[in-house]
């Protein structure tokens, strides 16, 4: 039994079912993120375990308690809101402290635990300030010192860097991992943003359509991905459909250009979906790599990383160079040279 | 260089026109008592009557009934409906709007028919009153609550409040109400306005109160009903004057749920 179990949750909502057999074990200290797009039922799965949403079916277990009938405020669970959700007619200080106040805790102690809170989110001046007074970011660090300050047993914080802008954002995210470390706490983060997932959690739950499509760690997720969703959704992803040469020595071919893949391909298939990152792909030949020949038809500068999209038969790949100063940059419509390891693409079907 | 906006200063001044000339009358007249000059006579008459202070004091007291009654109903339902029951506001509303469409008297009557005979007999108390006025202050006071919580995002409020092991009570009384003050102090001085000046239901049902008083006075003598109409004007114009003002005091604590500043 893990610290925090969601065995089998499954939330309809009239006919429409929202989410459809979660089941997931949280060890303690761990964050966790729920990655998906709008509507994927992450926020739900969330809310069951706030208890904002009673599950149709399954059962929510919190470090041995089954708290799936418990109101919100019976399941001492934290909670963070995009939209921040301090209290407006409340001083910073009594935001941060209202938890404790309804626990009845003596004033010496609030007064103690408030200052503590403030001073872990690098506020510790600002306790007399109201809300409207502070900015996005400063908002949504007292609502993180307003959840951690009644030491709940789990840490929820449902897209919490949403309303950010994008500089505040990175910020605010290292900061929320900080935190949660320094705490060890364990914590359930919602986000669509798959680089905020990626650089914040221990372990991935990438979800669609109400269901998990696969749970792993951040470099699993992104490298391994098991299915045609996962790998689309993480990333970028190239995606080519390639005639199958010669399946036993994984030799494919894309056009009339044939290269070779260590990815099993099946036996007896004739076409094989190749899935490639983009950072895999090369300028140039490289000794021991596949090497291919396209049409260059767009050059993107991003700054640290240089994008080249180019025609490979009939596929229109995208190829991510990291910026270097010595770097010669492709023209429009001139022939190129790409390369790629073997081992750097993946087949399905 | 800016023009500048004649036909709107002038369609500005023809309004304030069309409102201030009869009210300048009144009180014009209101000063004629005594022939030939113009005296505050009609307004220490007024004062001096004890049935002024006595009807007064008595819609003063149903007034405060009915904002505490109207609060405890209003709030809760407006609450309710807002965080669980979306789907109920358009049948809420309407109900809420039925002393627009229903006049003042036909209410009267169903009132003292429903409660002029057992088996719960309200006329002979002022209760029957009461629940008149507070029928009457629904409109104005359903929406002013209604529009307070739609300003801020009530439901996202209580969720953070009941993560913090906040009861309902104390959801209602720590959070929800403090953040309405302007909302509330809005419909209290809406009802308050209503309750002072109205007449039908208190002469109906035979209660005293300011406006029969008013009435009352205004078939027997000229100058003096004038001038306690203008004071309950300016009693309706007053609470009128607090709404914006407290309105205006609150702007510096704006609530503000979601953004950066």
């Amino acid at each position: 039994m893990a610290f925090l179990d969601i065995n089998h949750a499954s939330k309809a909502f009239g006919e429409a079912k929202a989410v459809d057999d979660f089941d997931l074990h949280i060890e303690k200290g761990e964050l966790v993120s729920f990655l998906g797009p709008s509507g994927c039922g992450k926020t739900t799965t969330l809310r069951m375990v706030a208890g904002f949403e009673v599950p149709s079916t399954g059962r929510i277990v919190l470090n041995g308690q089954d708290i799936t009938d418990k109101a919100p405020s019976q399941r001492d669970v934290g909670m963070v809101f995009q939209a921040y959700a301090l209290f407006p007619n409340m001083t910073v200080g009594d935001n941060v402290g209202f938890g404790l106040k309804i626990a009845k805790k003596p004033k010496e102690e609030i007064a103690e635990r408030v200052r503590e809170m403030l001073e872990l989110i690098q506020m510790p001046d600002l306790g007399n300030r109201y809300p409207y007074q502070l900015s996005g970011g400063q908002q949504q660090r007292v609502a993180l010192a307003r959840a951690l300050a009644i030491k709940p047993q789990v840490l929820l914080l449902d897209e919490p860097l949403s309303a950010l802008d994008a500089k505040i954002r990175v910020e605010l995210r290292y900061e929320i991992r900080r935190i949660q470390q320094q705490l060890k706490i364990t914590t359930i983060y919602v986000t669509h943003d798959q680089e905020e997932a990626l650089t914040l959690s221990d372990r991935v739950v990438v979800m669609s359509a109400g269901h998990i499509e696969q749970i792993g760690s951040p470099f699993d997720i992104y490298n391994y991905p098991k299915t045609a969703f996962v790998a689309s959704f993480v990333g970028t992803l190239n995606q080519m459909r390639c005639r199958v040469v010669d399946a036993g020595s994984g030799k494919l071919a894309l056009g009339d250009q044939q290269f070779k893949t260590s990815a099993l391909v099946k036996a007896g298939a004739t076409e094989a979906l190749v899935m490639l990152r983009p950072e895999e792909l090369h300028m140039g030949v490289r000794e021991g790599d596949n090497s291919l020949n396209g049409k260059v038809e767009s050059v993107a500068f991003l700054g640290s990383v240089v994008r080249v999209h180019l025609k490979l038969g009939e596929a229109v790949v995208t190829l991510d160079a990291l910026n270097e100063r010595k770097l010669v940059l492709p023209k429009v419509g001139e022939n190129l040279t790409v390369s790629f390891p073997p081992h750097g693409c993946w087949v399905m079907g | 260089m800016r023009r500048f906006p004649v036909w709107s200063w002038f369609w500005f001044l023809l309004g304030m026109l069309y409102f201030f000339i009869p009210l300048l009358s009144t009180f014009e007249f209101s000063l004629r008592m005594l022939k030939g000059r113009y005296t505050f006579e009609a307004y220490r008459v007024a004062f001096q009557d004890p049935r002024f202070y006595q009807s007064f004091g008595y819609s003063l007291l149903w007034a405060v009934i009915t904002i505490i009654i109207s609060l405890l109903l209003v709030v809760p339902t407006a609450y309710w409906v807002q965080i669980r029951l979306p789907r109920a506001r358009p049948y809420v509303e309407f109900v809420t709007l039925m002393p627009f469409v229903v006049p003042a008297v036909v209410l009267t009557f169903g009132l003292v028919r429903l409660y002029g005979r057992p088996p719960l007999i309200l006329t002979t108390t002022p209760a029957a009153l009461i629940v008149g006025y507070v029928v009457l202050s629904l409109p104005y006071m359903y929406r002013s609550v209604d529009s307070g919580l739609r300003a801020v995002d009530i439901r996202t409020l209580t969720e953070a409040a009941q993560s913090l092991g906040a009861n309902w009570g104390t959801i209602l009384k720590d959070v929800i109400f403090p953040n309405l003050r302007v909302a509330l102090l809005s419909g209290i001085f809406l009802t308050f306005a209503i309750v002072m000046g109205e007449f039908t239901f208190a002469s109906l049902l035979s209660w005293p109160a300011f406006g029969p008083y008013i009435e009352e006075i205004g078939a027997m003598r000229a100058y003096t009903p004038q001038a306690v109409s203008l004071m309950s004007f300016l009693i309706t114009w007053g609470s009128i004057m607090l709404i914006q003002w407290v309105g205006r005091g609150a702007r510096g604590q704006q609530v503000q749920i979601g953004g950066a500043r």
